[in-house]
């Protein structure tokens, strides 16, 4: 920029102008994202609030006006929409408080493991972040035939390590619980284990030689450095983790179908059961509402972690 | 000896798909082939059941189609929400954001009606459009332009450059690891979406893989040389994409939400 150029734009530049009229460049700006926003975001709430509130058959125009009669359903002992719904709610829930404290544990015993300099650290950071980046098919797929009951590979080492006869895990309530489990811990602990190493390198080092010079032990470090300083990320992982361990769907869909007799349903699962295979999608709204409700305490969580990252200085 | 744990999985599905059908299921267990054979994948690609490469296909172009307009609808957005002040941004900004905290699956069905509406079902307009307003990609950006030096702009400008121009010459290239960081998300999330196309696919030649190798599971479901074939098959253009974008989706994810 030249100096006999620069006055005269600058009288001109918008920054120092107090009073300007309206601009109009960012609302354009903001126009294509707006549009697909209202049709696919704001729309659909009410569109879905609507469908639950009416009794919904796709070859009837006639949609008839049923108020709450949906939700009550829900919460009437002894219909099938109570019964199945509140038991697969349940079903997530013991999914989510058995698998979220396994996948928080074991990534962060990982990522202690894999932060120090040890022979072969990438390539062990790889290996255990791999199994993330498979669909859920194929993760299930192959985890339905891990757990096979005849020839499954954990029957199969069953056998060879220890002579035990082989367990029908699939077809045992309450067994079928351990392949979607570990199948999952397989999946996604890759995940949770880099959000801590990445946490992990921004530990100062100065504090644990310091600590040593003070005659602190390993544990006691681990205790009183790195743990408190980690406590951030442990929030996050904690609640990214439960949000997506209440989503349980594939999984249990893919390695046991849901069984044995709906012991390992989530309630994604029988949603859409009731939606779209019976295709009643007034009672699936409506269980999709009352199940958004429970799910936005997790939500809220996230977003408030988020939101103080905003309220920084944004940079 | 974690590792090897963690690796035996896939190993056992290598394995299986390389056994003869006989070997797959024999007792005691086979744990290296004695007779490998790559019957299964000949047999698994020339299916008349479902086409493993058809299915490739409608994902790549699924989730490219769906990466870019995404991407580009997060950078017009973040871009005057970060650099520009107008009445109603950060209100704006808030009701966009605020929108995270709905459930999804508060508009499966709603949405899945409007799919019907629209005859969409079983076409790539399903698979494309509904997730392409999503805001976290337009929170990420916005937090990574706020970032940029006001003075590289104010000098352009100075130039006679348009807001356009400011975006394509100097806002986009100096954020293309942010950009990059939200396209892997992006193409791993549609690439990997597996509940909303498994109900409004139901043609096999418009299938996603993930939902395309599901039917396999159906059909074969006690022939399990094939079925691992598949699942080998199914797990390569993930394994391929990793290899090319690890550095930016292990950097990406230990970012992402995160500020330390």
């Amino acid at each position: 920029m030249t100096i006999t150029r620069a006055p005269t734009r600058t009288t001109t530049a918008p920054a120092p102008a107090p009073r300007r009229r309206i601009p109009l460049e960012p609302y354009l700006y903001l126009l294509p994202h707006a549009l697909l926003f209202f049709v696919f975001t704001v729309y659909p709430i009410g569109y879905g609030l609507y469908i639950s509130l009416h009794r919904w058959d796709l070859l009837n125009p006639v949609k008839t006006f049923v108020g709450s009669e949906f939700y009550r359903n829900l919460f009437t002992p002894g219909t099938p929409q109570a019964d199945f719904f509140w038991k697969t709610l349940w079903n997530t829930t013991f999914f989510t408080v058995v698998s979220v404290p396994l996948l928080m544990a074991a990534a962060l015993g990982l990522a202690l493991l894999l932060h120090r300099p040890i022979f072969g650290r990438t390539f062990f950071r790889a290996v255990f972040f791999m199994p993330g980046i498979l669909t859920v098919s194929v993760m299930g797929i192959l985890w339905r035939w891990m757990f096979d009951n005849q020839i499954g590979l954990v029957n199969a080492a069953r056998d060879a390590l220890l002579g035990a006869p082989p367990i029908p895990w699939l077809s045992t309530e309450g067994l079928a619980w351990v392949p979607i489990v570990v199948g999952t811990v397989w999946w996604t602990l890759g995940f949770n284990m880099t959000l801590y190493l990445a946490a992990l390198g921004n530990v100062p080092l100065s504090l644990y030689e310091a600590a040593s010079l003070d005659g602190a032990t390993p544990w006691q470090s681990l205790r009183f450095i790195t743990l408190p300083l980690l406590a951030p990320v442990t929030l996050f992982v904690f609640v990214t983790t439960a949000l997506s361990s209440f989503q349980l769907f594939g999984q249990s869909l893919l390695i046991t179908g849901g069984g044995p007799s709906r012991s390992t349903q989530s309630v994604i699962q029988y949603i859409t059961e009731e939606g779209f295979s019976n295709a009643q999608y007034s009672s699936a709204a409506a269980m999709g509402f009352v199940f958004g409700l429970i799910m936005l305490i997790f939500t809220a969580a996230q977003f408030g972690i988020m939101a103080r990252d905003v309220k920084g200085d944004g940079a | 000896m974690l590792a090897v744990i963690f690796l035996a999985p896939v190993y056992w599905m290598l394995s299986t798909s390389l056994k003869p059908e006989a070997d797959a299921i024999a007792t005691p267990v086979q744990w290296i082939p004695t007779q490998p054979t790559l019957d299964n994948y000949r047999e698994i690609l020339t299916s008349p059941d479902g086409n493993i490469l058809r299915w490739t296909w409608n994902s790549l172009y699924v989730a490219l189609a769906f990466t870019g307009l995404h991407v580009a609808l997060c950078a017009l957005t973040a871009y005057p929400l970060a650099r520009m002040r107008f009445p109603g941004r950060n209100g704006w900004f808030w009701f966009i954001l605020s929108s995270l905290m709905i459930p999804g699956i508060v508009t499966l069905v709603p949405t899945y009606i409007m799919m019907l509406n629209f005859e969409w079902i079983n076409s790539y307009h399903a698979l494309i459009w509904p997730g392409l307003s999503g805001v976290f990609g337009v929170f990420l950006l916005r937090q990574f332009f706020i970032g940029i030096p006001r003075e590289l702009e104010e000098a352009a400008r100075l130039d006679g450059a348009g807001s356009l121009q400011i975006l394509w010459r100097i806002i986009l290239p100096l954020s293309v690891p942010a950009l990059a960081t939200l396209a892997v998300f992006a193409f791993m999330g549609s690439w990997n979406n597996f509940l909303w196309p498994l109900y409004t696919v139901t043609d096999v030649d418009k299938m996603t893989l993930p939902v395309g190798i599901t039917t396999f599971s159906q059909r074969y479901v006690t022939e399990y040389g094939k079925l691992m074939a598949a699942t080998t098959l199914a797990a390569v253009p993930a394994l391929i994409a990793y290899l090319i974008a690890q550095r930016f989706l292990e950097a990406g994810l230990s970012t992402t939400g995160l500020k330390e």
